[in-house]
């Protein structure tokens, strides 16, 4: 017995959907399974209008394993990570957390990152912070940083090579 | 939730600063360091802090988990509870508290590779933000008794940005549909906080970095609202969403094809002129938006 | 020492249920081999006609006075055995059933071991066979009265079958009038029955009917005994108007201080009342109350120079000295009849309840559309006053929802379509909007009614809105996203209806408590089978019918409350009821009277006699749950054939 998709010509990925699913399990979210297209999620989404995100239509996708169309998709990265479609579902359902995780796996399969994601992941692994001390305008026209600020130096890792060391042996891993 | 202390005693949070306010949002961290003494708070500087790893939540969750607790674990090493600024950090931290609360095997996992950096991942600190510490800790009465200068006429438009509000399942410090913390420390400081129909409303950050034109079309549809309501002011507890309203609302402005002249503060800047500091001290000349108007009706 | 025991052991095929995995030869064979078994035989359906004349005509012919069978669980023919042995004539107490079936053919693949463990689970129900007592059933009298608690639809409908029947029913009710949720509607689904015109035909009924003493503004206090016998506390609370005076002219009422000041209960607040009121102008019984939470008489102790209801009650009505009042009833049964709530809807702040009186709960709606409501049926907007272009409803709120009632309501979407169509009757030119989630119309005539719906165009979205916006003008907004389009459409309303979820009513928890009832996750009234029993609780004597166990809507409420009358009646009608004897008994030599087991006994079942200084058994009360013998320290305790001997020799013949 098969089921076809025929806009995509593809069968469900069911190995990929228990993957979704399991890490929702594993963090102690709601699996898919559990929606029953609603549409509240969407309908709240803040990011449907502009960028016509259905978080509703992912968890259905989702059920179904039509999971590679999503991954190769750019949809998965307009969503705004309100937390509202996981906070109104009534089923306690995470399309975010899904998407998170589509994401994730797009990045691990070696699709391009939009955005500034690496350069944010560079900065990083280098000082430990998403970006460095800038420099910033003042209301009169000026522009100052943290130092003439009399705040206290900065914090980050104190042995930048510890640091990187634990934290690139988990990048390696998946949830 | 901690006990209300007495006037006499001082309570010792580490303060988790995360990447966006020290490096950026001065504004926010010189009006922290400003109201919090005033109310019985110590900030300690610990050395060591990362990024709580959110917002590379996109690329790798289980990273974030790690760095996150990493933070955790360095306040606790110091036997201290946590104060986390931004609402971003926040709920990064109390993500992976929750997460890891229910998950002994991933604890395990996480704590190997802390083991590195001879840390160790308990669970055991508690975490505050700015306003469930003011509302829940320090408390109204306290409050109450050290505003100086009343904030009369001030009507302020709240906003606690998205991952201050949600999701409730994980634990938020404020309810997620009827939030009223602030606005009952701006009521008894003298000014007003009405409701407004779009106060949940997102600013859009996450995705500046990809889809710059989106974040600020949500940025200037929630600023429109806000100025069409004739709030006296807007005030946010979180760098990211600041910057949006703030250092970004004449983009926004040119975006939504509208006028926009909101003074955006953060809310301890709001609180501390009520409490008689100063306002450069508070870092009011950092803000970008109309400070001067405000000023004024102040 | 009682003479040797005769036992007979049947073991029984159950079709092939139980010959596919145990070879019953074996098995009826080694029977015959074991102390005190005198024959052993084996039939196919044991429980059958056929089987049991085989029991009989063997136990007659075998002279026995045990019987093991060996068939499936007890709890399918434990009782159709004994009446079988009590027919061949031995005590029916003196039956084993060994479970081959459920514990063993059932449970395991491989035949040869199953065989072997049905023979040792023969072997140690024979040895507690050979041990049984013949035990008799004790009979208590049946008090043949009853008690309905609970006095809308299904309260009165219970009330009225069971007086019919001929039984003395005590109806308390904690409003001060009968009729329930039913009396606040308009129009029923799907026959649009005006509600008023049914019910209150029945309500004048139970006020006129010889055997249903009417009790309102009374609340249950306590409840003691068991079935067949209990001793019930109600509190008459005071209402400050003498029942047997007041005519119900209403003299009082229109000349009260706070007239129109009060939130009237029954309008959700959008209607007004005084201090002193009638709930609705058909409340039964037709006599004023007076509300002592805002009365300035009762609160301040002077109402101006003097209490002007006082002053006008042509009847001397007025008392402002009256008490409240307990009385004590002895009835045999209980019919719980408790109703339900809509959920609190203020609470869910997505919805914009608490920033707009435009927004209304279905009930609220419904008083609104009632020609006895506060508008007298004309639907105006409670901000403004204006009469609405467009009213949207959404369904669902609340329900099938894990953060707040993860069930259906069974009955919103009936009523949000009744709704809709009353309002078209009412308007030239309105819109009507319906968020759904999806469309339950299960019932007789549901469909149709349903597909009369359609033919109204009000515009059905399928999909939940997130939340519900008020604008500055306002106006209430809302996105739904319609999945059958799949498209996002901005709704505007000038009122929203939601359909909330359906709760237990407030007060059920303390009721359950005090009749020690079961209450499942969702806190309705636990039934004692959700197919079988749907009108039994698990204690014995009290029935459940209406919303209280479950939401339904009033022809389910209505058939559900008649089969717990009869239920009810089925007990009532019984003079004498017989005790189950496999009790606790108390060994009084034993005993030391230290008086623990009377602490643990959770059915108030034990006494200590003060005299012999040993406890006492109430075998009415006691339901045979063990634990006062784990309790007692001194094994004076005993379960009547479940004794310590009895199981430690079943014991020892499995080890």
């Amino acid at each position: 017995m098969t089921i076809v998709d025929l806009t995509s010509m593809s069968s469900p990925q069911v190995g990929e959907r228990s993957e979704i699913n399991n890490r929702l399990k594993r963090l102690q979210e709601e699996v898919s399974e559990l929606c029953y297209q609603c549409g509240k999620c969407t309908a709240g989404c803040e990011a449907h209008k502009l960028l016509e995100l259905e978080p509703h239509k992912i968890i259905a996708l989702l059920k179904r394993g039509l999971v590679d169309e999503m991954l190769n998709s750019d949809i998965i990265w307009t969503c705004m990570s309100c937390f509202k479609c996981w906070q109104r579902c009534p089923q306690a359902v995470p399309p975010v957390s899904v998407l998170f995780t589509l994401k994730n796996m797009a990045v691990a399969s070696g699709k391009e990152i939009p955005g500034s994601y690496t350069q944010m992941m560079q900065s990083l692994m280098s000082i430990g912070l998403v970006s460095d001390v800038q420099s910033v305008p003042t209301q009169d026209g000026k522009t100052v940083s943290r130092d003439d600020l009399g705040l206290p130096p900065l914090s980050k890792p104190v042995d930048a090579q510890k640091f990187q060391a634990g934290f690139m042996a988990l990048a390696m891993e998946k949830v | 939730m901690a006990e209300k202390k007495t006037k006499d005693q001082k309570i010792k949070l580490a303060l988790f600063p995360g990447c966006s306010m020290p490096t950026e949002q001065y504004g926010y961290e010189l009006s922290v360091r400003e109201v919090m003494p005033l109310v019985g708070i110590e900030l300690v500087d610990l050395q060591g802090f990362s990024c709580c790893g959110e917002p590379m939540k996109s690329v790798n969750a289980l990273m974030t988990l790690y760095l996150s607790a990493r933070n955790i674990a360095l306040a606790e090493k110091e036997g201290l509870d946590i104060l986390a600024p931004c609402a971003m950090c926040h709920l990064a931290l109390s993500d992976c508290m929750h997460v890891l609360g229910s998950d002994e095997s991933l604890k395990k996992r996480i704590n190997e590779k802390l083991g590195s950096e001879d840390l160790e991942y308990h669970g055991s600190a508690k975490l505050y933000h700015v306003v469930d510490l003011l509302y829940d800790v320090v408390g109204l009465e306290k409050i109450e008794e050290l505003v100086k200068k009343p904030l009369k006429d001030i009507s302020v438009a709240t906003h606690y940005g998205c991952h201050l509000l949600r999701p409730t399942v994980i634990g938020r410090p404020v309810d997620a549909e009827q939030p009223k913390k602030m606005e009952e420390i701006i009521k008894i400081c003298g000014g007003s906080a009405p409701f407004y129909p779009e106060k949940l409303d997102c600013c859009g950050g996450i995705v500046q970095f990809n889809l710059l034109e989106s974040a600020l079309t949500k940025t200037g549809q929630k600023l429109k609202a806000v100025k069409d309501a004739e709030f006296s002011c807007f005030v946010d507890v979180c760098p990211w969403c600041h910057k949006m309203f703030d250092a970004r609302q004449q983009k926004a402005a040119e975006t939504v094809a509208a006028k926009l002249d909101v003074p955006v503060l953060y809310f301890t800047q709001l609180l501390g002129l009520a409490l008689g500091v100063d306002s450069k001290k508070l870092g009011l000349f950092l803000n970008q938006s109309p400070m001067q108007k405000f000023e004024e009706v102040f | 020492m009682a003479k040797k025991r005769r036992v007979g052991v049947f073991v029984c095929h159950c079709g092939i249920n139980i010959s596919q995995k145990i070879d019953i030869e074996k098995l009826r064979s080694f029977a015959e081999t074991l102390e005190g078994v005198v024959v052993s035989k084996d039939y196919k359906y044991m429980c059958s006609d056929v089987g049991a004349t085989l029991i009989k005509d063997t136990i007659k012919d075998y002279k026995l006075d045990a019987v093991v069978i060996a068939s499936c669980s007890p709890r399918m023919h434990e009782q159709t055995f004994r009446n079988v042995v009590l027919e061949g004539g031995v005590n029916p107490y003196r039956v084993e059933i060994v479970n081959i079936r459920e514990q063993c053919s059932w449970s395991h693949e491989n035949k040869d071991f199953a065989t072997e463990k049905a023979k040792t689970l023969l072997r140690s129900g024979v040895a507690k066979a050979r041990l049984l007592e013949p035990l008799e059933r004790s009979k208590i009298d049946v008090v043949q009265d009853a008690l309905v608690i609970g006095g809308g639809i299904s309260g009165i409908q219970a009330s009225l079958d069971l007086a019919d029947d001929g039984f003395h029913v005590t109806l308390v009710e904690r409003e001060p009038t009968i009729g329930g949720h039913m009396a606040q509607l308009d129009k029923t689904f799907p026959t649009l029955d005006c509600s008023s015109c049914i019910l209150t035909p029945k309500m004048m009924e139970v006020q006129n009917h010889p055997n249903i003493e009417l009790l309102t503004y009374a609340e249950v206090e306590s409840v003691e005994g068991s079935i067949g016998n209990f001793s019930v506390k109600i509190k008459k609370k005071a209402r400050y108007v003498d029942l047997d005076k007041c005519t119900g002219c209403g003299d009082c009422i229109a000349v009260c201080r706070l007239k129109d000041r009060i939130d009237n209960e029954f309008d959700f607040g959008l209607g007004k009342r005084g201090a002193i009121y009638m709930p609705f102008p058909q409340a039964i019984p037709l006599k004023c109350t007076i509300d002592d939470s805002s009365c300035l008489f009762l609160t301040r102790g002077k109402c101006g120079e003097s209490p002007p209801c006082r002053d006008a009650c042509g009847q001397k009505a007025i008392d402002f000295d009256q008490k409240d009042e307990v009385i004590e009833k002895k009835v045999g049964a209980i019919v719980v009849a408790t109703g339900y709530d809509l959920l609190d809807v203020s609470a869910l702040g997505e919805y914009s309840y608490n920033h707009s009186a435009d927004v209304l709960s279905s009930l609220e709606m419904e008083r609104l559309i009632s020609s006895s409501g506060p508008t007298k049926g004309e639907i105006t907007r409670p901000s403004d006053g204006k009469k609405p272009k467009s009213i949207t409803y959404i369904l669902c709120v609340g329900s099938r929802d894990v953060s707040q009632c993860s069930w259906c309501c069974r009955i919103g979407c009936m009523s949000a379509l009744k709704q809709a169509f009353l309002l078209d009757e009412k308007f030239e030119d309105l819109e009507i909007n319906i968020c759904y989630n999806d469309i339950r119309a299960f019932g007789k005539g549901y469909e149709e009614f349903y597909g009369k719906i359609r033919g109204i165009g009000a515009n059905m979205f399928r999909g939940r809105p997130s939340e519900v916006r008020v604008q500055a003008d306002g106006q209430l907004k809302m996105d739904v996203f319609d999945t059958t389009t799949s498209k996002l459409f901005e709704v505007s309303s000038d009122m929203v209806v939601l359909v909330p979820a359906l709760v237990p009513r407030t007060g059920a928890d303390e009721l359950a408590r005090l009749l020690h009832l079961t209450q499942s996750a969702d806190g309705f009234l636990l039934e004692a089978h959700p197919k079988l029993r749907p009108m039994d609780t698990f204690v014995g004597g009290v029935f459940v019918g209406g919303c209280c166990q479950a939401p339904k809507d009033i022809c389910d409420s209505v058939a559900q409350a008649s089969g717990a009358a009869s239920r009810a009646a089925t007990l009532l009608s019984q003079k004498e009821l017989e005790i189950d004897p496999l009790i606790a008994a108390v060994d009084p030599d034993a005993c030391t009277g230290c008086g623990v087991c009377i602490d643990v006994c959770p059915y108030n079942a034990r006494s200590l006699d003060e005299i012999k200084r040993i406890a006492v058994v109430e075998g009415a009360l006691c339901a045979g749950c063990g634990a006062c013998i784990v309790a007692c320290p001194s094994n004076a305790s005993i379960h009547k054939n479940f004794t310590r001997k009895q199981l430690m020799d079943m014991v020892d013949d499995i080890v």
